[in-house]
């Protein structure tokens, strides 16, 4: 089992980073908001933690904090992911839908490029050498995985909540919700900025766990790919970016033995988890559980 | 979906519960490059270095008569692929060592790994400051820019003592091409010349004529461009083509016969600087060996990270005799982490004779190669080939 | 910045930009019938430049499944680019039917089109891979014919350049975006598409078949974003099957811009950008593919709807 954990190490923690990662764009769902822009908070985290890791600057912290340096990491990059949310949040929440979507792109590729071309984030090459939590990367599960527990508890509760109702409100009609004495601009920043704190921390996490930083961390790409975690998934429930992420992010590498064609393999997958989960993976479950209970045939046909 | 993973996931699992720790024969080597991605440009060259190394040296006895094996994994373009390929390839196709990956940002990212697990690692094209000092197990046999650079210009001086301005035009968004032209700029000044303008542009424009139009307007006598295949070809292309008349120095990027067809008849005359030549040396035999088995499949000449993943490998094959020679023993019959440790240790003895001239690596695991070259090319008359032809 | 300068400026700029503008129409016409972003698209736009270099040059080179094949006929230039586009087109037919259709006639959330595109992307991007390599390839200098590569004229005393190419391009381009205005706005297809792209459930009791509209949509799509890969490559060359992703993204940028369904606005976000690109000073050029992102923010801000957006114009 050790040597299970040895060989496979590295992509568990890869899922359950990217399922975090994945969660951060399902607080803005669960209040009606598609949101793409966690690749830049995720960026904007690893920036922080590799720089405090690294700048002559930090030295006198990270001696007189030894590993608690690492906590500190997290708490900036989440405070400051924070700050950039309310101020990113503000204006853009304004938008609806697709058109969200399309700014918050904007802002993953303005953070982007500023990162690329500053000095203090080591321009193209970035960062390298970020000290490290623990030797191996298996072991990385020690930071990721309580983050994941913590976040499975607190959407456990956030549902449940008076925050959690709002959110729900205005994702199902953001007008009558609004009529019913919501604030509804309040509860949208707050939900955007719950996710990119999220995000921001796993930055923080994630910058020792890659060794390394730079500008190629939080791009497009990314965010199409969380999206896409969050809708095979199904963006209904926290199940689903749960199991959107995890599986889609093993899924290159469990490919890894048809060689050449396993993004084309990949990529189909996609096509055919789009058509054929149309309420994503949670979803689907959610169906054969029922089916399970009742003990009768599937309802509703294949869709 | 589910039943593709659920298939696939006891493979997975069945496949990590090996037990044999001597050496598998052959004797396996790693290769870790970017075979997918938009990097793959770069890996598909190491991939062909990798595939006519095995070949050639297996031809000739591979390791004291135990053949070797290259295994392949893709590390596709990002960083999280690194590590990932290179968790396979020593926790579960256990090879004594490993060629790759293909950027640096991507080995400041796996190679820690590699040297937490006490596993040889080879870079072929990593160029960055700083890639040797990542470990005890990390090496390189891509010297790095600082001194490969500087040579072109000293020729293209002897050969136009009059230029006194300078232009420097480089791809900002790439780590190589922003750290090599810094060597550029700092050797300008320090020869007495006048940089008089700097340009940037990206990998990815497709338009350069802002920034030749200021070359033009500062009326310089030389231009130098650090960038890849694609941009760098189309910037001296474009260059050329607005009636830019001066000499032109082109970086490391440009060392690849990627180029011709891009900027076709005006790529005539730029200088390369070059940490492989072709035709450099003619009684090289190893590289003329290995140019002719390229040139025979792909009718043209090697170009440089192909010729220095054949480099990679060479090195571990010829440091995996040196630990039988060492041990006294059969690779095959040693315990895999001994060989691993052992074999780090060889690589960084003595000096190896490649197509790339004769190297070493020193104990941090940086190369020291004896020559640098600076080629000039020459097109042939269909415009979409050429060739380097060897200056110095 | 003197006289000359702005000039170049304007130049280079209105040459990227239509370029930019035939690539964001395939964009927006499908999104003005269908509501959806088509994550392919860039895809397309490579795989269109591949078609009309196997066309017109047909080697192939060292890496993939057809390394070492060459073709044996070849068309001319002007024939491949079209004919290469047409194929362009049957691929965005094939991608409809793939990937937006299953999805329209089981009434899944709309943004699944998205991950089922982008699905699509990567199947594309991968297979031209498998096939030709990740390698460059180039269209030989004359396939415009034998021209001076560059003009020169003067203007108060300062030299300004412009590349032949960048002139062709931006004339095929406005060539192609006035056929495509007489087919939208006169023939009966083309009203088609308005009526459908206005209201599908009015169109279709007009008895128009929308399932067919759609078709020719995605073929109009496809055939710009192909026709469009062919330019830059021509320009360029084909620098590997990831080369349209840049363009993908900066499309996307474009027709929100503009406004998003909206042909006039596609084309005008399309020139504004190349333009804001153009006049990035060269020192900070670095920031240059963060300017059509910047714009696009603030103009979200300020203009939701965008440039031309639907309040101001009709969608198509």
């Amino acid at each position: 089992m050790d040597e299970f954990f040895q060989n496979n190490g590295f992509l568990i923690v890869v899922m359950v980073q990217q399922t975090l990662l994945a969660m951060s764009l399902y607080y803005p769902l669960m209040a009606g908001q598609l949101s793409l822009a966690s690749p830049g908070f995720y960026a904007l985290g690893g920036y922080v933690a590799a720089i405090i890791g690294t700048v002559e600057y930090f030295s006198p912290w990270r001696d007189a904090l030894g590993w608690g340096v690492f906590p500190l990491e997290w708490l900036i990059a989440g405070v400051m992911s924070a700050l950039l949310a309310v101020i990113v949040g503000i204006p853009a929440l304004r938008l609806k839908g697709i058109y969200l979507a399309l700014a918050t792109i904007a802002f993953v590729e303005i953070v982007r490029v500023t990162c690329l071309n500053l000095d203090i984030t080591g321009g193209a090459i970035g960062i390298f050498g970020v000290p490290q939590l623990f030797e191996s990367r298996w072991a990385y599960i020690w930071i990721f995985g309580p983050l994941l527990a913590v976040m499975l508890y607190f959407s456990y509760r956030l549902e449940r909540s008076r925050v959690g109702r709002a959110f729900k409100a205005i994702r199902e009609d953001e007008l009558a919700a609004d009529a019913m004495g919501i604030n509804t601009t309040r509860y949208k920043v707050l939900s955007f900025v719950i996710g990119a704190v999220l995000a921001g921390i796993v930055g923080a996490m994630s910058a020792p766990f890659l060794n390394t930083w730079n500008a190629r961390q939080g791009t497009f790409d990314a965010s199409i790919a969380y999206l896409a975690y969050v809708l095979i998934g199904g963006g209904r429930s926290i199940w689903g970016p749960l199991l959107g992420g995890a599986l889609l992010s093993a899924l290159p590498e469990v490919l890894r033995p048809l060689k050449d064609s396993r993004l084309i393999i990949n990529g189909l997958v996609l096509v055919f988890a789009s058509i054929y989960l149309p309420q994503g993976l949670a979803g689907a479950l959610g169906r054969l559980k029922l089916v399970f209970r009742r003990g009768s045939r599937p309802s509703g046909g294949g869709a | 979906m589910k039943r593709v993973l659920f298939a696939a996931l006891p493979v997975v699992m069945f496949a990590t519960v090996a037990q044999a720790d001597l050496v598998g024969k052959p004797i396996p080597i790693g290769i870790a490059v970017a075979q997918t991605s938009n990097v793959a440009l770069l890996g598909e060259e190491e991939v062909i270095g990798a595939r006519v190394a095995e070949k050639y040296f297996n031809a000739h006895g591979g390791v004291n008569g135990t053949p070797i094996k290259l295994i392949f994994q893709d590390t596709g373009g990002d960083e999280a692929g690194a590590i990932n390929s290179f968790q396979n390839l020593i926790n579960r196709d256990k090879v004594v060592g490993i060629v790759g990956p293909t950027l640096s940002q991507q080995a400041f990212s796996a190679d820690p790994i590699a040297d937490r697990a006490k596993v040889p690692v080879i870079g072929p094209s990593n160029t960055a400051k700083g890639i040797p000092q990542i470990g005890e197990y990390v090496g390189r046999v891509s010297a790095p820019v600082a001194v490969v650079a500087p040579n072109a210009l000293k020729q293209v001086l002897k050969e136009h003592p009059g230029i006194k301005k300078v232009a420097v035009l480089y791809a900002q968004n790439d780590a190589f091409n922003t750290s090599e032209s810094g060597t550029f700029q700092e050797t300008v000044k320090k020869m007495g010349l006048q940089i008089a303008t700097i340009q940037k542009f990206q990998t990815t424009d497709t338009d350069f004529t802002t920034q030749v139009t200021a070359v033009l307007g500062a009326k310089v006598d030389l231009a130098i461009v650090s960038g890849l295949s694609a941009d760098g070809g189309n910037l001296v292309k474009q260059l050329r083509q607005l009636g830019y008349k001066g000499p032109i120095i082109g970086g490391n990027g440009l060392n690849t016969a990627n180029i011709f067809p891009v900027c076709g008849q005006y790529c005539e005359g730029i200088i390369i600087a070059q940490a492989y030549s072709p035709s450099a040396d003619p009684k090289n035999a190893i590289n003329k060996a290995m140019v002719k088995e390229y040139r025979d499949k792909y009718k043209k000449d090697p170009p440089q990270f192909m010729a220095q993943t054949f480099t990679a490998v060479q090195v571990f094959v010829e440091a995996l005799k040196k630990v039988e020679g060492v041990n006294k023993k059969k690779i095959t019959q040693m315990d895999l982490a001994k060989v691993r440790v052992d074999l780090n240790k060889q690589i960084r003895t003595g000096t190896y004779l490649t197509p790339i001239g004769k190297i070493s690596l020193d104990k941090e695991g940086e190369i020291h190669q004896e020559n640098f070259y600076v080629a000039k090319i020459k097109m042939n008359p269909d415009n979409k080939t050429g060739r380097y032809d060897y200056v110095k | 910045m003197g006289t000359a300068q702005i000039i170049q400026n304007l130049l280079n700029g209105i040459s990227i930009g239509s370029v930019y503008a035939i690539f964001a129409l395939g964009y927006t016409l499908v999104f003005s019938i269908l509501g959806i972003i088509n994550f392919a698209h860039g895809a397309v736009f490579t795989l269109g430049a591949y078609f009309t270099y196997t066309l017109t040059v047909g080697q192939f080179g060292i890496n993939g499944l057809l390394s070492g094949v060459s073709l044996d006929t070849q068309l001319p230039f002007a024939a491949s680019i079209i004919v290469g586009s047409i194929f362009a087109g049957f691929v965005g037919v094939l991608l409809e039917r793939l990937a937006f259709k299953p999805l329209r006639t089981r009434g899944a959330d709309s943004l699944l089109a998205l991950v089922s595109s982008l699905g699509v992307a990567l199947v594309l991007v991968n297979v031209i891979q498998y096939l030709v390599g990740a390698e460059i390839y180039t269209f030989p200098q004359e396939v415009y014919g034998d021209i001076k590569p560059a003009i020169m004229f003067e203007v108060a005393g300062e030299i300004i350049v412009i590349r032949t190419v960048q002139v062709i391009i931006f004339a095929v381009c406005m060539v192609v975006l006035a056929i495509l205005g007489y087919i939208i706005s006169r023939t009966k297809a083309g009203k088609a598409l308005q009526a459908v792209a206005e209201n599908q459930i009015t169109a279709s009791l007009l008895g128009i078949s929308v399932d067919r509209i759609i078709l020719f949509t995605f073929f109009l799509s496809g055939f710009l974003g192909g026709l469009a890969g062919t330019l830059v490559g021509t320009s360029f060359g084909i620098a590997g099957p990831y080369f349209g992703v840049s363009y993908g993204l900066k499309g996307l940028a474009v027709i929100v811009l503009g406004g998003l369904g909206s042909i006039p606005g596609a084309v005008l976000g399309g020139m504004v950008i190349g333009l804001a690109e153009a006049f990035v000073p060269p020192d900070y050029s670095a920031y240059k593919e963060a300017v059509a992102f910047a714009f696009l923010f603030v103009v979200l801000l300020v203009r939701p709807q965008g440039l031309l957006g639907r309040s101001l114009i009709q969608k198509v």
